[in-house]
């Protein structure tokens, strides 16, 4: 970076250092999130009254940790759960674990509405036909259930993305930390390098809410399907 | 009423889980039985905590794209004397004991100094420098005082300090109703934007924010600082240490702290 540097220097100074953990973070945390939120809702819609109830006392609990709590839990409190994994990954590690526990909780609500918002009568008519519930799950139910998901998902997205900037109290260099290193390297541009930061991760949030929250909400209203 | 008691039964399941998981991790063969050091050797290097907002201390070069400082020379000198490189991990200064004393974090090389609060959770190795530490206020500022007491006649939170340090242990033995702050640069930067008129800090790194035009109206004394690593590892201690007496010796220190103060 030039000696004074001017804030388009700042913005791809911290879009180059610090996107791709922020990126990796959030693709990580939403991907464990999904596994786990699904099963989470699959629990909840077919599981039975002992499944359901894990499932939203999962939830409840975990929604109800700040993230950082998390985060600070799975980096300082107990780091020896990665102790298989290179020391100096394990606090990202914990981070990608504790974004994936909470987003997991989140997701589950989603996917639970989202199965939940396919008429049942699809599922007897599938029934009816021969598949077993397994059968009629997977095919019928699931492909329409994870589109209607997906401008919520979206939304989840956003969501993830802006908390995986909690990493940076407990060493991992993301946007926001590259940020804090460049303020602190140019204290009078603190303010400013604030300002480009909260940018970057305007840039990275709003075009994919809209492409998938709105677009996809139209799309699916002309389909019929889904109340957006 | 049953699903109640089963909410709790979860409830109480979670936790246990999370017992279990944190026994699993302290009784792990391997994780407690070889010495930290071996491991670093083993490993082929040490990872030591830092907090980047503290020129000359510590700071990332944006240009060089490095982490530079006294603290950053003086942990290259105790990797030199146990033959591995350094990874650092920066990350919040409070956060630094914790990551310590939780073993993400090998060693603390932050300016911290030494209180007898810290001492009790981590061990400190000898002193290796002696700073002030400074009541600094924007320049047009009138306020003078005689004593850190007087602050405590000022109006609630106009005085900042950076959390966990020792000027905000100083603080709150002064009386003082006081602003915290995670790093020096928020701080500054409030002190700058009129939020606080007061802050305390560290000397040396007063001079590395002098484009905000501050002056300083007092000083005082600080503790002297210390590298820091688990009571537990005598070992590790015990390399700190002979590499910091070394460079005593050999007149390395010193040629550092006329490098960078």
């Amino acid at each position: 970076m030039v000696e004074t540097p001017d804030l388009p220097s700042i913005f791809f100074y911290i879009l180059v250092n610090g996107l791709p953990l922020t990126l990796l973070l959030t693709a990580l945390g939403l991907l464990g999130g999904f596994f786990l939120g699904l099963s989470l809702a699959i629990m909840r819609v077919y599981g039975g009254k002992d499944l359901d109830l894990v499932s939203s006392g999962y939830g409840k609990v975990l929604r109800g940790i700040p993230l950082l709590v998390l985060i600070y839990i799975f980096v300082f409190g107990i780091p020896g759960i990665f102790w298989f994994i290179d020391p100096l990954m394990r606090p990202l590690f914990g981070v990608i674990l504790a974004l994936a526990l909470r987003s997991g909780a989140y997701q589950s609500q989603l996917f639970r509405g989202a199965i939940l918002s396919v008429d049942p009568g699809q599922m007897m008519a599938a029934r009816a036909m021969g598949m077993s519930q397994f059968q009629a799950f997977r095919h019928i139910v699931l492909p329409q259930a994870l589109r209607l998901a997906i401008p919520s998902w979206s939304n989840e997205y956003a969501v993830v993305i802006k908390d995986s900037s909690y990493a940076y109290a407990v060493g991992i260099i993301e946007m926001l930390k590259v940020a804090f290193r460049v303020s602190a390297n140019y204290p009078l541009l603190w303010a400013p390098t604030m300002g480009v930061v909260a940018i970057l991760y305007f840039i990275f949030t709003y075009p994919i809410t809209r492409i998938f929250g709105e677009r996809q909400t139209k799309k699916l209203k002309k389909l019929g399907m889904g109340g957006g | 009423m049953r699903k109640g008691i089963t909410a709790i039964v979860i409830i109480v399941c979670i936790v246990a889980g999370f017992a279990a998981g944190w026994l699993f991790s302290a009784f792990l063969p391997g994780l407690t039985q070889v010495s930290l050091v071996d491991q670093i050797k083993a490993r082929g290097y040490i990872i030591v905590g830092t907090s980047s907002d503290w020129p000359p201390f510590e700071v990332f070069n944006t240009t060089t794209q490095e982490l530079e400082g006294f603290d950053i020379d003086i942990s290259e000198l105790v990797a030199a004397e146990l033959g591995v490189t350094v990874q650092w991990s920066d990350m919040d200064f409070d956060s630094l004991i914790g990551a310590c004393t939780g073993g993400t974090i090998d060693m603390v090389a932050a300016a911290i100094m030494v209180t007898p609060e810290r001492a009790e959770v981590l061990a400190h190795s000898v002193p290796y420098i002696r700073v002030n530490e400074l009541i600094i206020v924007r320049g047009d500022s009138i306020l003078t005082i005689t004593k850190l007491e007087d602050l405590a006649a000022l109006p609630a939170k106009s005085v900042g300090c950076q959390s966990g340090t020792t000027q905000e242990d100083e603080l709150i033995d002064a009386g003082v109703d006081y602003a915290s702050y995670v790093s020096a640069l928020l701080m500054l930067a409030d002190l700058d934007a009129g939020g606080i008129d007061v802050a305390f800090i560290d000397e040396p790194v007063l001079g590395q924010y002098m484009a905000y035009g501050f002056k300083s109206i007092f000083s005082v004394p600080a503790e002297p600082t210390a590298l820091w690593c688990k009571w537990e590892e005598p070992e590790l201690m015990a390399a700190i240490n002979k590499a910091l007496l070394e460079a005593y010796k050999d007149g390395t220190i010193d040629a550092l702290i006329a490098k960078w103060f």
